[in-house]
């Protein structure tokens, strides 16, 4: 997937809180990075890059297990910290500590899941509202960007790749089904237009 | 009863995957459709003169509807699995026939050499597949986890789960359809759970 130039030091919401409920394995992308993100027994939600190291499966086909990422290619385990913790095959021997999951920063904020290459501070903070269903849009995110509707909608863009992009936020009056109306119009406005 | 089977048709998992969660066992009499085209042979069509695939024999009904088939084990051995009382029912089985002939052709055509156009039948299955989970998104914000409200999931999530859960093959993709990912979840992790080509059981808990 072409990837697409990120701000290194941006914060980006790549996903909704109730996005991840506990055993779920939610799959995206962030400028054309996959990423999976998933939420331990404890509740602290994970985002990695969603490759498991030994055979470059995608993370978000496997499952949670005890606090606990297990690829469904192999069933090697990952803890919380990307740390390799079981390979089934070698049931007997030390896994090596070189063998990780690649991490990436994580925070929550305004009812958002966010992440970044090297983000700087903490996520931005969005107005009181509800959380919108993200929608996305076959168009580049420059594109989308300048289109944005205003009223009553608090929204930023995530970058899926060099052609698309998710437009999630904040619905301020808490009207989830007005909100949702007036991006799918704008996703097929933009969609039709050459 | 009786089951005419073929493995990677979704028409006959939906059948196997109620069977699954029923608890319920039928006499599986696969077909060689691929490429022995046994559903072709004289033999077949004296049971089924439309040549479709699941057939159900049980006692002197014979029934080679796919939707006929899950309503009539359901309102035979668990009612509730037919929510017949809610019109929305005839509405999901709707999208279902029309998701099989898009997202369930595009898969036949990509994977086993059928004949059609996959492009319409992504540009279809797209505009569906947007359509459903929004759908499901909505009700999953009104802590409904099914297609139709009730406490487990019915006839209409298994003919959908059918065709939606193996889509990528078809060419088509959950990944930004995220309410769709994380019912096909709730359908994998549901009691009795079958799988099928490119639909994953949940794995056995681990001896670590």
């Amino acid at each position: 997937m072409a990837r697409v130039m990120l701000d290194p030091r941006n914060w980006y919401a790549i996903a909704a809180d109730h996005d991840v409920p506990h055993g779920h394995i939610y799959r995206t992308t962030l400028g054309g990075h996959e990423l999976a993100v998933w939420r331990g027994s404890d509740d602290a939600l994970h985002v990695w890059q969603n490759r498991c190291p030994h055979r470059g499966v995608r993370f978000s086909l496997g499952e949670v297990v005890d606090g606990e990422l297990r690829c469904q290619y192999h069933a090697w385990r990952f803890a919380a910290s990307g740390a390799c913790t079981f390979i089934p095959a070698q049931p007997d021997r030390k896994v090596p500590g070189s063998i990780r999951a690649t991490v990436w920063p994580m925070a929550q904020g305004s009812g958002m899941i966010w992440t970044g290459i090297d983000p700087v501070g903490s996520p931005p903070m969005l107005p009181d509202g509800a959380v919108i269903r993200a929608i996305p849009i076959a168009k580049p995110a420059a594109v989308v960007t300048q289109a944005l509707p205003t009223d009553g909608l608090a929204l930023m863009l995530q970058p899926l790749d060099e052609a698309s992009a998710m437009v999630r936020g904040i619905a301020l009056d808490g009207d989830l089904a007005r909100a949702d109306r007036v991006l799918t119009a704008l996703r097929r406005r933009l969609e039709r237009a050459a | 009863m009786i089951l005419y089977d073929a493995h990677h048709l979704a028409r006959c998992y939906a059948v196997r995957l109620l069977l699954g969660y029923l608890g319920l066992t039928a006499e599986i009499r696969p077909l060689d459709v691929y490429p022995g085209h046994q559903h072709h042979s004289d033999e077949f069509l004296a049971i089924n003169p439309l040549g479709t695939l699941p057939v159900l024999i049980d006692g002197t009904h014979v029934i080679t509807d796919w939707q006929e088939i899950m309503a009539h084990i359901a309102l035979n051995h668990a009612p509730d699995w037919a929510p017949t009382h809610d019109s929305a029912l005839i509405g999901w089985l709707g999208i279902a026939r029309d998701l099989g002939a898009s997202a369930g052709l595009a898969r036949m055509i990509d994977t086993f050499g059928e004949a059609g156009d996959a492009v319409a039948a992504r540009t279809q299955a797209n505009a569906l597949l947007d359509e459903v989970e929004r759908r499901v998104w909505f009700a999953e914000n009104a802590g409904q986890l099914w297609l139709i409200p009730g406490a487990q999931p019915s006839i209409a999530d298994i003919a959908n789960f059918v065709f939606i859960a193996p889509c990528e093959d078809g060419g088509l993709s959950l990944r930004d359809r995220p309410a769709l990912r994380r019912w096909c979840d709730r359908m994998r992790f549901h009691p009795g759970f079958v799988a099928m080509s490119g639909v994953f059981l949940p794995m056995a808990k681990p001896a670590r």
